[in-house]
């Protein structure tokens, strides 16, 4: 047994207690509490971190599984080390996020079958769950086709095509959730679907950088010549790029909503001077675009891991605050809320972030493990 | 078919919270599940203050937006009548028709009781309903959304449609001075004792709901969304007028 499967059998062990101890914890405050357990209400915000979690997931594996196919599908050789790796992360990533979700829901048996046979045409989110489970097949199906150590690209072609299409549509129906609600200004814009896709896109890269680095436990000199070189070759300004847009995006967003008038936008006065926000956008955002853009930083494993780590986090605190600064305008509350809602996770909701990292970091140590991911050649 | 719709003279609206009480009553409703209520509004500052008040039932929209984005179809719009109702039996507890109202008159009462004693626990069901009140109105018809809710399911106000819709066909206003049609006028307008409230067909053109939307300039609460709200506010006089804003106060706004 090698170093790196010892490595990999321990973090996949780790990961499994993880799931077992946090699911336990999960399964007994929802047992006893129900969504009680939550810190969602009627006055507004409906969708608390949970369905965060669910979008960030979601995100992230449509972002994965996009780098997948452009890689297969304009990133020849170079990009080959980390194909299998994005599509085997975005399979991890949405089972995280799907788990979360089931948890979250009301009836989540009962979805399963409800929406399938509702053809709902009219909802993003049937479209939405829908596809998502075109994609699923098509992801898994592309893995078992790379399964040998020599698959070629170009007999994969009208696959990656298909994933494409597939992730694009999925993230654009997330940013149609939000973004239709013509009546909460702080979500609708019709360039909503747009930024999910590039933001899903920045999540992708920072997500391969992160667990290729982690898969080799931190050891850049372990990495194989061909990660090596693409790493140190066009994917920092690749990344350093992704953020730019996501930051534009954002920025956009927050100058439009402060000189805006409409009730709603009033949600930026207060999001501009929160922590979260400030570190979002220099800790997140900035200081990674800078490692990613001086020639001395750019090409440095720690850089390089730093950025990806702490560009995850932003994301994740992007969503968080979209999602729900969304909802803290209340709609006819009266006095029942006569200001912006506010809103904190429970313990249970910080708990399903938790669980749904590991159960993405299972499985990902099942198919690092299993799958070799990365390391055809 | 009829289009019910119902009319609401903010000119005579006291506040009085009477249609709440009943709504909650005739449907047992949990606390907090107010799927009428009348709020309540501070605008201005110290000391040009004043109270306003607005009473908020669901809008039963022409194009609800509730419905668009049911991934389920479990929010449906009721053809016999354009009611707008939730078929429990469906309904997965997304909460997306929740927040795709512009309104707020969505509920999901799983979450954590709005006051204690948590009501749920002191009358718990054992049939997988929400809770087991005392008293019970005679209804259950989970496929529209009446009667006390399982777990996991959005809830909402159903224009009493276990009333409306036994209707004597051929009925244009139902109003509650009328005696065979009393028992089938929603529980909120029957009790309204300034007679603020009107409920009666908006495709009939000589329903006394369509004179009085003619005659005082009917408005439909954000009527920009295009949902198309099956309810219509009269106002213009000295008493309190349609929020043009949603619940926050000015003060709030700077």
């Amino acid at each position: 047994m090698t170093k790196t499967t010892t490595k990999e059998i321990g973090t996949l062990i780790l990961a499994l207690i993880g799931v077992g101890i946090v699911g336990y914890l999960v399964m007994q405050t929802l047992g006893g509490q129900g969504h009680a357990a939550f810190n969602t209400t009627n006055l507004g915000v409906h969708w608390g971190l949970p369905i965060v979690v669910y979008d960030y997931f979601l995100l992230t594996s449509t972002g994965l599984a996009m780098i997948a196919a452009l890689a297969i599908l304009f990133g020849s050789e170079t990009f080959r080390p980390i194909v299998k790796r994005a599509a085997w992360l975005a399979l991890a990533g949405l089972a995280g996020g799907v788990v979360v979700l089931m948890l979250e829901l009301g009836h989540p048996l009962r979805a399963l079958v409800a929406i399938p046979t509702s053809f709902a045409f009219e909802s993003p989110l049937y479209w939405k769950a829908m596809t998502i489970g075109v994609y699923v097949l098509a992801l898994l199906i592309l893995i078992a086709r790379m399964l040998k150590a020599d698959w070629d690209a170009k007999a994969l072609r009208g696959h990656a095509i298909l994933i494409l299409v597939l992730a694009m549509f999925i993230t654009a129906a997330a940013g149609v959730v939000y973004g239709s609600n013509s009546f909460r200004p702080f979500w609708a814009s019709g360039d909503i679907p747009v930024a999910f896709i590039f933001e899903s896109l920045l999540g992708g890269l920072a997500f391969i950088y992160f667990f290729t680095y982690l898969a080799y436990a931190f050891d850049a000199e372990a990495m194989p010549e061909g990660v090596k070189r693409l790493f140190n070759g066009a994917l920092p300004g690749l990344f350093a790029l992704a953020i730019f847009v996501h930051l534009l995006f954002v920025l956009a967003r927050m100058v439009n909503g402060l000189y805006g008038n409409v009730e709603g936008l009033q949600v930026w006065q207060h999001m501009v001077t929160s922590p979260l926000f400030l570190a979002e956008i220099f800790i997140g955002l900035l200081l990674p675009l800078i490692l990613m853009l001086l020639a001395g930083t750019r090409t440095r494993p720690w850089a390089q891991a730093l950025a990806a780590l702490l560009v995850m986090n932003a994301l994740l605190i992007s969503r968080y605050e979209y999602i729900i600064g969304g909802q803290l305008v209340p709609m006819f509350k009266g006095t029942w809320a006569p200001d912006l809602l506010s809103y904190m996770p429970s313990t249970t909701e910080w708990l399903l972030l938790l669980l749904a990292i590991l159960v993405s970091n299972a499985i990902n140590a099942f198919g690092e493990l299993t799958l070799r991911l990365g390391r055809e050649r | 078919m009829a289009k019910w719709g119902m009319v609401i003279d903010l000119d005579k609206c006291t506040g009085c919270q009477a249609c709440t009480t009943a709504c909650t009553m005739e449907n047992n409703r949990l606390p907090g599940e107010n799927w009428q209520d009348v709020l309540f509004y501070t605008e201005g500052t110290y000391p040009n203050v004043s109270m306003k008040w607005f009473p908020r039932p669901c809008m039963h929209c022409e194009h609800p937006s509730c419905v668009s984005v049911c991934p389920t179809k479990a929010t449906y719009k009721d053809p016999n009548g354009g009611f707008v109702l939730v078929d429990w039996n469906k309904c997965i507890g997304c909460k997306y028709c929740q927040v795709a109202c512009p309104y707020g008159v969505r509920f999901y009462m799983d979450e954590r009781a709005v006051i204690q004693p948590d009501i749920r626990t002191v009358f718990p069901s054992n049939n997988d309903r929400l809770w087991d009140p005392p008293y019970k109105g005679p209804q259950d018809d989970p496929s529209r959304g009446i009667g006390i809710q399982p777990h996991g399911v959005v809830s909402k106000c159903t224009f009493c449609y276990h009333k409306v819709s036994k209707a004597p066909a051929g009925a244009v206003d139902l109003d509650e001075d009328i005696r065979e049609l009393k028992e089938h006028v929603p529980a909120c307008v029957r009790v309204c004792p300034p007679k603020a409230r009107f409920f009666g067909d908006l495709d009939h053109p000589d329903s006394y709901v369509n004179k009085l939307i003619a005659d005082k300039r009917g408005v439909r609460l954000k009527d920009e969304t295009g949902n198309k709200p099956q309810v219509y506010y009269l106002s213009g006089g000295a008493a309190a007028a349609v929020p043009a804003l949603r619940s926050m106060t000015d003060s709030d706004k700077s």
